[in-house]
C-alpha cells in the first residue's frame, strides 16, 4: 500500500488508542453526571492520583502498573466514597455553580497539594514491556498503548455490565431516573450516591494507572483530563457507556488526525472546536438522554 | 442584587464624600510612599479591577465563567504586538487590546451563552486553553517563547493605570443595576424562564455583562504586559488569574456592588503574606477557601456579617435563586 | 375577531401526547375556566401559548395572527402575560424591582427605571403587596409570592393573561380578594385563562369552563352544564360516579 495510506492508517490506530484512554476517563465522569447530576471538575485530579499511586508502586516496589491497578482503584473507591459522603453530598441538589464551585476547589486543593508533595517534576513509568510494539503490516502499535486501550474497554464494559446485570446498578439506574421515586422504594439513595461516585473515582484512577504506562505523570496533568472527559460526554451523550467510548474513540481520533495534519500542538483546540460544534447541533450527543445512566 | 438603599440624601451625599476622599489619598500615595508598597497597591488594584468585572458575568448575569483570563491574555497580547509591531504608543494599543477582546467576546459569547449553566462554564474555561494554544502556536505572538515589550519609563504610571481600573470596574458594577440592562441581568439570573415571559430577550444581555467583563480583563492584561515587560503563553492564560477572581468574588458576596472589591483587598492582601511564607500553599488556600465558602457561606463573607445572628441561607433559597 | 383561537394543538413529549389536538376559542373581556385532573395538558397548554413550548401540531392565533417561531419574550410583548404554577420570583432582586422588570420590557416605548419603578408601586397596590415593597423576593411566603407572579403579569399590560393555579393555598377570604382583582382585570377588556383547582374560584369567576382530560377537550360551554357533564364528573372522580350522574 502506498505511504499516504501507511500514515493514514498509523494515524488511525494511534487516535484509536489513544481514544481507549480518553474512554477509561470519561466514563466514570459520565456516571457522576448522570446519576448524581454533579459535574465533578476534580475528575482528572482523581486520575492524577491514581497515576501517580501506580509510580510509587512501581518506582518503590517494582510493581507492575497493571498488577496494581486493582489496588489503586480500591483506594480510588475509598478515597471518592469519603469525598462524596462528607464533602459533596452536603450540596446535591443545590444549584450547579455550587457544585461546580466546591468540586473545582475541591481539584485545586488536591492538584496543588499533590504539586507540594511531590513536586513539579514529570515522572513517568517504565515496565519491561515498555519499548515493545507490535507490527501489523505498515502500522506499528506500542505495546503499553494498546494494553492500555484493551484495558480502557474491558472496564468501561464491566461498568457496563455492572449497571445492568447487578442489583446496585439497578438501584443506581433507578436512582438516576428519579431521586425521590428510588427513595420511596427503599433505596438507600445517600449510600448510592456515595458508592457511585466511589465507583467513579475507582475508574479514574485506574484509568491513571492506565495512563502511566503511555504518559507523562505530573500534578497539573488532571485539568486536561477533565476537559477530555467532558468533551468525551458531551460528543457521546451522558449516561451512556457506549457513549463514553465511542465519544472517547472520536476524539481520540479527531486530536490524532489533528495534530498529523496542522500541527502538534492543537489538541485543546480540536477538543474546544468538537465540544462547541456538538453542542451547538446535538446538545444530547450521540447517544445520550439526559438523567439516565446505562449499559 | 439590591437596589442601593434608600438612604437620606445627607447619607448618599457622606457617601460620596467618603469615597473621593479615599480617591484623593489614594492618588497622592505614590508620592509619599515605599515602592515596595505602590507595587503591592498596584498588585490589589488589579484584582479589584479583576473581581469587580467578573462579578458582571459570575454574579450579576449568574454565568460562571471559568475562562476570563483567556481576555486578559488577549489584552496582553494585542497590547504587546501593536506595540512591538506597529509602534503604537501604550494608551492606544491598550484601548486597541480591549476592543479586540470586546469583539471576541461578543463573537464566542453569543455561541457559548445560549448554553446553561454549567455547559457554558467548562466551555468557557475550554475557551481560555484554546486561546493559549493559539498564542503559543502563531509566529505574531512568539510561539511559546513569549514577547517583549517596550520598557516603560519609571512604575508610578502602572500604579495609575491600575486604580483607574479599579475604579472603573467598581464604578461599573455600582451603576449597571440601576440601568434597565441591570435589570434584566437580575432577572435573567433568578430565573431565565421568568425572564423570558416578561419580556426580556437573555442573549443580549447575557452576551453583555460578559463583555463588560472581557474589557476589563483585556485592559488589565494590558496594562500587566507593559508592566512586566515579557509574557509567554502561560503567563497571561494563567488559570490563576480568574481563580482569584471569582474565589475573591465569592468571598465577597457574588452580585453585591463592593463585595468583590473587598473581597479582592482581603485576599491579595492574605496572599500577599502567604506567599511571603511559602509560595506553594498559595493555591492550596484558596482551594481550601473556596471549599469552605461554598460548603458554609455561599453567599460570601458581606451577607453572613450582614445577616449577624440569622442562620446560614439554606439550600432551598440556593436553589431558587441559583444559575444553572 | 377572537382573542385568542387554539386550532387541533397537539404537543408530544416522546409517545406522551400531553395536548391531544384541542381547540380553545377567548375573546377580550372573557374569564375561561381551564380545569381537568393533574396532568391533563392545562400547564403545557399554558406552556404552548405562552411560547415556553412550540406545538407538534396544529395552530395558535392570536389576535388575528398565527403565533409562529416567536419566542416567549416575543409573546410577553405582543401582550402574553402568565404567571407560573411554582411561582418563579427574581429571587435576589426587591419585590418593587421584580415588577419593573416587566413594566420595562414590555415593549412599548421605553418606560425609564424610575418611571417603572412608581408603575410597579401601582401594581403592587393593586394586587395588595405594597408593604412588601421593599423586600427582597426570595424572603417572601408563598402566598405573597403568587401575588408577585399576578403583579409582574399585569406590569406587562397584557391582553391575553394566563394564571397557572394562582389561587393555590390561599384562605377563603384571599381567594375572594383575588377573584375581585381578576374580574376587574377582565373588565377592562383583558381575555384571562384560569387554570385552577379552586372550584370557588372558577365558579366565581368564570363564565365559562374547558376541561381537559389526558389532553384532550373533553368539555367546553357554560359552568353549570360543565360541571354537571357526566364525562367531568367520570375524569375527576371515576367511572362509578360518572354512571350515576
Amino acid at each position: 500500500m502506498g505511504i499516504g495510506t501507511q500514515i493514514v492508517l498509523q494515524d488511525a490506530v494511534n487516535g484509536l488508542l489513544l481514544g481507549g484512554v480518553y474512554a477509561a476517563v470519561a466514563v466514570g465522569f459520565s456516571l457522576v453526571w448522570g446519576v448524581l447530576n454533579v459535574v465533578n471538575l476534580a475528575h482528572g485530579a482523581l486520575v492524577m492520583l491514581g497515576a501517580y499511586a501506580t509510580y510509587w508502586f512501581a518506582a518503590s516496589g517494582h510493581l507492575d502498573p497493571l498488577a496494581t491497578l486493582p489496588v489503586v482503584g480500591y483506594a480510588l473507591f475509598l478515597f471518592g466514597y469519603g469525598l462524596q459522603r462528607f464533602v459533596i453530598n452536603r450540596v446535591i441538589g443545590t444549584s450547579f455553580l455550587v457544585t461546580f464551585l466546591l468540586t473545582f476547589g475541591l481539584q485545586l486543593l488536591i492538584t496543588n497539594l499533590a504539586l507540594a508533595w511531590w513536586t513539579a517534576d514529570v515522572r513517568s513509568v517504565t515496565t519491561a514491556y515498555s519499548g515493545w510494539a507490535l507490527t501489523v503490516g505498515a502500522v506499528v502499535v506500542p505495546a503499553v498503548r494498546l494494553v492500555g486501550a484493551g484495558a480502557a474497554v474491558l472496564m468501561a464494559a464491566a461498568l457496563a455490565a455492572i449497571m445492568r446485570w447487578t442489583q446496585f446498578g439497578m438501584a443506581v439506574q433507578a436512582t438516576a431516573l428519579d431521586r425521590e421515586a428510588a427513595r420511596l422504594m427503599g433505596i438507600p439513595v445517600a449510600r448510592i450516591y456515595a458508592r457511585t461516585f466511589a465507583l467513579a473515582a475507582a475508574t479514574a484512577g485506574m484509568a491513571g494507572g492506565l495512563i502511566s504506562l503511555s504518559f507523562p505523570i505530573f500534578p497539573a496533568m488532571g485539568t486536561g483530563y477533565t476537559l477530555v472527559a467532558f468533551v468525551v460526554c458531551v460528543l457521546g451523550g451522558l449516561g451512556s457507556v457506549a457513549g463514553a467510548v465511542v465519544g472517547g474513540f472520536l476524539l481520540g481520533l479527531a486530536q490524532t488526525f489533528a495534530s498529523a495534519w496542522v500541527g502538534p500542538n492543537y489538541n485543546n483546540i480540536v477538543a474546544f472546536s468538537a465540544l462547541i460544534l456538538m453542542l451547538v447541533v446535538r446538545p444530547a450527543g450521540l447517544f445520550g438522554r439526559a438523567g439516565h445512566f446505562r449499559g | 442584587m439590591a437596589e442601593p438603599t434608600a438612604g437620606t440624601s445627607l447619607t448618599r451625599a457622606a457617601e460620596g464624600l467618603i469615597a473621593i476622599v479615599l480617591v484623593l489619598l489614594l492618588a497622592f500615595i505614590p508620592l509619599v510612599a515605599s515602592t515596595y508598597l505602590i507595587r503591592i497597591l498596584t498588585g490589589i488594584f488589579l484584582f479589584v479591577a479583576l473581581a469587580s468585572a467578573w462579578n458582571l458575568i459570575g454574579g450579576y448575569a449568574g454565568y460562571a465563567d471559568f475562562g476570563p483570563t483567556a481576555f486578559l491574555g488577549i489584552g496582553a497580547y494585542t497590547t504587546g504586538i501593536l506595540m512591538t509591531q506597529a509602534h503604537m504608543p501604550f494608551p492606544l494599543a491598550l484601548a486597541a487590546g480591549g476592543l479586540c477582546a470586546m469583539g471576541a467576546a461578543a463573537g464566542i459569547g453569543a455561541v457559548l451563552l445560549r448554553l446553561r449553566g454549567h455547559y457554558f462554564a467548562i466551555a468557557s474555561l475550554g475557551f481560555m486553553l484554546v486561546m493559549e494554544q493559539v498564542a503559543a502556536n502563531l509566529e505574531i505572538t512568539g510561539g511559546g517563547s513569549g514577547m517583549n515589550l517596550p520598557v516603560a519609563r519609571g512604575f508610578t504610571p502602572f500604579y495609575y493605570w491600575m486604580l483607574t481600573l479599579a475604579l472603573a470596574a467598581i464604578g461599573t458594577g455600582a451603576l449597571v443595576p440601576r440601568l434597565r440592562a441591570g435589570y434584566a441581568l437580575g432577572a435573567i439570573r433568578g430565573n431565565q424562564e421568568a425572564a423570558q415571559v416578561v419580556g426580556v430577550r437573555p442573549l443580549p444581555y447575557k452576551v453583555l455583562a460578559y463583555v463588560g467583563s472581557a474589557l476589563f480583563f483585556a485592559l488589565a492584561g494590558g496594562v500587566y504586559a507593559y508592566w512586566f515587560t515579557f509574557i509567554d503563553p502561560p503567563t497571561v492564560f494563567d488559570p490563576d488569574f480568574g481563580i482569584q477572581a471569582i474565589v475573591m468574588v465569592l468571598f465577597g458576596g457574588a452580585g453585591t456592588v463592593l463585595g468583590p472589591a473587598g473581597g479582592a483587598i482581603v485576599l491579595k492582601s492574605l496572599d500577599i503574606l502567604l506567599t511571603n511564607t511559602s509560595g506553594l500553599l498559595h493555591n492550596v488556600f484558596f482551594g481550601g477557601l473556596i471549599c469552605v465558602l461554598v460548603l458554609f457561606a455561599p453567599r460570601g463573607l458581606v451577607e453572613l456579617l450582614r445577616a449577624g445572628r440569622r442562620h446560614l441561607p439554606d439550600r432551598r433559597r440556593l436553589q431558587r435563586s441559583g444559575a444553572g | 375577531m377572537m382573542l385568542l383561537e387554539a386550532r387541533s394543538v397537539t404537543k408530544l413529549f416522546g409517545s406522551l401526547r400531553a395536548v391531544d389536538a384541542v381547540d380553545l376559542t377567548l375573546a377580550a373581556g372573557e374569564v375561561v375556566g381551564l380545569i381537568g385532573p393533574n396532568g391533563a395538558g392545562k400547564s403545557t397548554l399554558v406552556n404552548l401559548i405562552s411560547g415556553l413550548e412550540r406545538p407538534t401540531s396544529g395552530t395558535l392565533v392570536f389576535a388575528g395572527h398565527p403565533l409562529q417561531g416567536e419566542g416567549p419574550a416575543a409573546r410577553a410583548r405582543q401582550g402574553i402575560a402568565r404567571t407560573f404554577q411554582v411561582p418563579q420570583s427574581f429571587g435576589t432582586m426587591r419585590v418593587r424591582q421584580n415588577v419593573a422588570v416587566a413594566a420595562l420590557f414590555r415593549g412599548q416605548p421605553a418606560a425609564s427605571v424610575p418611571l417603572a419603578l412608581r408603575e410597579a408601586d401601582e401594581v403592587l397596590e393593586f394586587v395588595g403587596l405594597t408593604a412588601k415593597a421593599d423586600a427582597v423576593a426570595e424572603t417572601l411566603t408563598t402566598p405573597d409570592l403568587r401575588r408577585l407572579e399576578l403583579a409582574k403579569a399585569l406590569a406587562l399590560r397584557p391582553r391575553l393573561l394566563l394564571l397557572d393555579e394562582v389561587m393555590a393555598g390561599l384562605t377563603p377570604a384571599e381567594v375572594d380578594g383575588l377573584i375581585a382583582v381578576v374580574r376587574d382585570v377582565g373588565a377592562r377588556g383583558v381575555g384571562v385563562l384560569v387554570i385552577e383547582h379552586v372550584l370557588r374560584a372558577v365558579m366565581g369567576l368564570c363564565g365559562r369552563i374547558v376541561v381537559l382530560h389526558h389532553g384532550q377537550k373533553i368539555a367546553d360551554g357554560a359552568r353549570a352544564e360543565v360541571v354537571a357533564n357526566p364525562a367531568v364528573i367520570q375524569a375527576y372522580l371515576g367511572v362509578p360516579y360518572g354512571a350515576a350522574a
